[in-house]
């Protein structure tokens, strides 16, 4: 049963059709748990334990730096600021009409159910056919409440030829054990072109499970940043489906878990037609008792000849205690394609470490230029999308935490 | 300024290193010559500070120091340069990067403000230029997809913008044509002078037609078997190291 202190909105028994039935939906399979295979490496038993409940009306404004482009802030699960100058039509609060007019992208996963039963705020981004935004899109999502349950809910769209940067980002900065559930849908038209940074930064012991569905037809091209910094329990799940010849993901992750994080990268990209392309290139660094989970399938349907997929997943282990595992999977029912996945898990090389030493560069100093440069081999979308300056110290500053975490 | 004495150092169980003794004095160029497998590249890591070698005797003073009981970076802060006979590559930290790091950590270490980027790349510009190297180099990948000449190149580039007081070469020879053997030549006599040493560790003399050494020593099975001047060398170099190393193994015998 679902808990009546998880719905602030009118009884279950008058729920709009839509919802209701996402809440039966999630009820029927409850809370997922680790003995479900899509679930093997991550628990989610704590958020049972917790008093959840939806949050409550903030009466103080966080104060948020400037982001370099238009920007929704939401703090938990309210609108709060809109820095922008984009007509109203493009960039907006996500209504309720827009989502039910929309074909659902994401698929029926119990907390994707869930997500669609209870959202209650989020953006939606639409870019007009052949249109190209100079400055990217933020979509900023603030949690600091305790026990606090929030559903974002957030629609992109990009008409044929547009093409736009955009960021979606996940904050908190207290320690509260809030849990954020939130489901983005990606639609890509023909020739679009989309630059997605998503960011998790959550509190130190909130939980995060994320879904991002996109689709894209013939011609587009989708470009992640998966990046994971913060959080307790951090998942991320991307459900990418390339349904039209030329299209072309590229998909490139980084997390880190240190401390006692928990990071797992859940994709699941599929080609369903001839002549697209995906690449998923992830980095992970493991550190004091983090564990981080890079598990990732690619299938290949049926007739879908001349698929061109690569995994790639390196990662690094800093600590004894720290665990990561690291799962690509390929499954091809399709002739001539070209797929192929690599996984490592190593630790910093001695001999890079005793080079720079002998140079005289401290034991620290080495370990952050040899951190900071196997992250950078999955950052270069940072600086294609010209976030560098809003971007790197974030990053720069979890690594050097990492680095002097170590003996 | 450098005194080995007596030095034993073995890995695991297997001794590699029987018993070496060396005085260097500042000025001094020394090379050490010897057959593969006789313990050369050894020493030069353990005087760099290299893990992995167990010393089971023996001592090394550096300027008064216990050079032993410092880590490598101190080492390197108190003027001691190893030449890498295999340089790393290390892909995403750019060589201008190592070269500040390693540059502004000496002289934090010594007291003094970090070299404006003005300043260092006037530094680094003269070093490239006298090492015939391209500036380019600076802002790639450290020796990432450099050609072996081009990695033992920049060794002594980083040799030069650290200006050390004993720099070690282990094999800086090996793998060079004779231009850019010249070349770094060029390079290591630049840094000579009257408070600078320069240990060379090479199997072949042909470096030192181009570095003249003060002192010749002549490593086998871990010990020095025979030490003389230039000449030394040039002996080697006509009669190979049999005549030494079978000496050395009637030596060994009880």
């Amino acid at each position: 049963m679902i808990p009546s202190t998880w719905i602030d909105m009118p009884a279950p028994g008058t729920l709009p059709e839509h919802r209701r039935e996402a809440l039966e939906s999630y009820l029927a399979q409850g809370l997922p748990h680790t003995r479900l295979e899509d679930w093997h490496y991550t628990a989610l038993d704590h958020l049972a334990r917790l008093p959840l409940h939806p949050p409550a009306a903030a009466d103080v404004t966080p104060v948020i730096d400037e982001a370099p482009g238009h920007d929704l802030i939401f703090a938990g699960e309210r609108l709060i600021e809109t820095r922008s100058s984009l007509p109203a039509s493009l960039l907006h609060p996500l209504a309720e009409g827009e989502l039910t007019a929309a074909p659902t992208l994401a698929p029926g996963t119990a907390l994707s159910a869930l997500n669609a039963a209870l959202w209650k705020s989020g953006g939606y981004l639409t870019v007009p056919r052949g249109q190209r935004l100079e400055r990217p899109v933020f979509l900023r999502f603030l949690a600091d409440e305790p026990e606090a349950m929030l559903h974002p809910r957030s629609l992109i769209r990009l008409e044929a030829g547009a093409e736009v940067v955009v960021v979606e980002s996940y904050t908190g900065a207290t320690a509260a054990n809030y849990w954020c559930n939130p489901v983005t849908e990606i639609e890509l038209e023909a020739g679009a072109r989309l630059t997605h940074i998503r960011l998790i930064e959550e509190g130190t012991a909130a939980t995060h499970t994320g879904l991002t569905a996109v689709r894209q037809v013939a011609d587009s091209r989708y470009e992640l940043l998966d990046l994971s910094l913060g959080g307790r329990v951090c998942r991320h799940e991307l459900y990418l489906t390339l349904t039209g010849a030329g299209a072309a993901c590229r998909l490139d992750g980084l997390f880190l878990a240190d401390g006692r994080r928990h990071s797992d990268h859940h994709l699941r990209i599929e080609h369903a037609v001839p002549g697209s392309m995906s690449r998923a290139t992830y980095r992970g660094v493991a550190a004091g008792r983090g564990r981080g989970i890079f598990d990732a399938r690619v299938l290949i349907r049926p007739g879908a000849d001349g698929t061109d997929a690569r995994q790639d997943s390196r990662n690094l282990l800093l600590s004894p205690h720290a665990e990561i595992d690291a799962k690509p999977q390929l499954e091809i029912y399709a002739d001539q394609v070209q797929a192929s996945h690599g996984a490592t898990v190593g630790r910093l090389s001695e001999d890079a470490m005793f080079y720079l030493r002998a140079r005289g560069i401290e034991r620290h100093a080495a370990r952050r230029l040899l951190l900071a440069a196997f992250a950078g081999e999955a950052l270069g979308l940072v600086a294609q999308a010209g976030l560098g300056d809003w971007l790197m110290p974030r990053i720069e500053a979890r690594l050097n935490e990492i680095g002097e975490s170590i003996k | 300024m450098l005194e080995i004495r007596d030095l034993h150092v073995s890995i695991g169980d297997k001794p590699i290193l029987k018993g070496i003794s060396l005085t260097i004095l500042p000025g001094e160029v020394h090379a050490i010559m010897g057959p593969n497998g006789s313990g050369k590249s050894t020493l030069a890591q353990v005087l760099a500070g290299r893990e992995g070698y167990t010393v089971t005797a023996g001592a090394v003073t550096w300027q008064g120091q216990d050079l032993l009981a410092m880590a490598p970076e101190e080492r390197a802060w108190a003027g001691l340069f190893l030449g890498f006979q295999y340089p790393l590559e290390i892909p995403g930290v750019a060589n201008v990067q190592l070269l500040k790091e390693a540059v502004n950590s000496q002289r934090r270490r010594k007291g003094l403000p970090e070299l404006d980027a003005f300043d260092f790349l006037e530094r680094v510009k003269a070093s490239l230029k006298l090492l015939e190297m391209d500036e380019a180099m600076l802002y790639r990948g450290v020796n990432e997809g450099f050609s072996g000449g081009e990695k033992k190149r920049n060794e002594i580039l980083q040799m030069l913008m650290l200006e050390p007081r004993l720099a070690i070469l282990d094999e800086t020879d090996s793998g060079l044509d004779i231009d850019a053997l010249k070349i770094v030549a060029r390079g290591v006599n630049a840094l000579r002078g009257p408070e600078r040493a320069i240990l060379l560790v090479t199997h072949y003399q042909r470096l030192l037609e181009h570095i003249t050494p003060d002192h010749v020593h002549v490593l086998a099975d871990g010990r020095i078997v025979a030490s003389g001047g230039r000449e030394l060398a040039l002996e080697l170099e006509a009669k190979g190291y049999g005549w030494l190393t079978a000496e050395a193994g009637q030596e060994a015998r009880p």
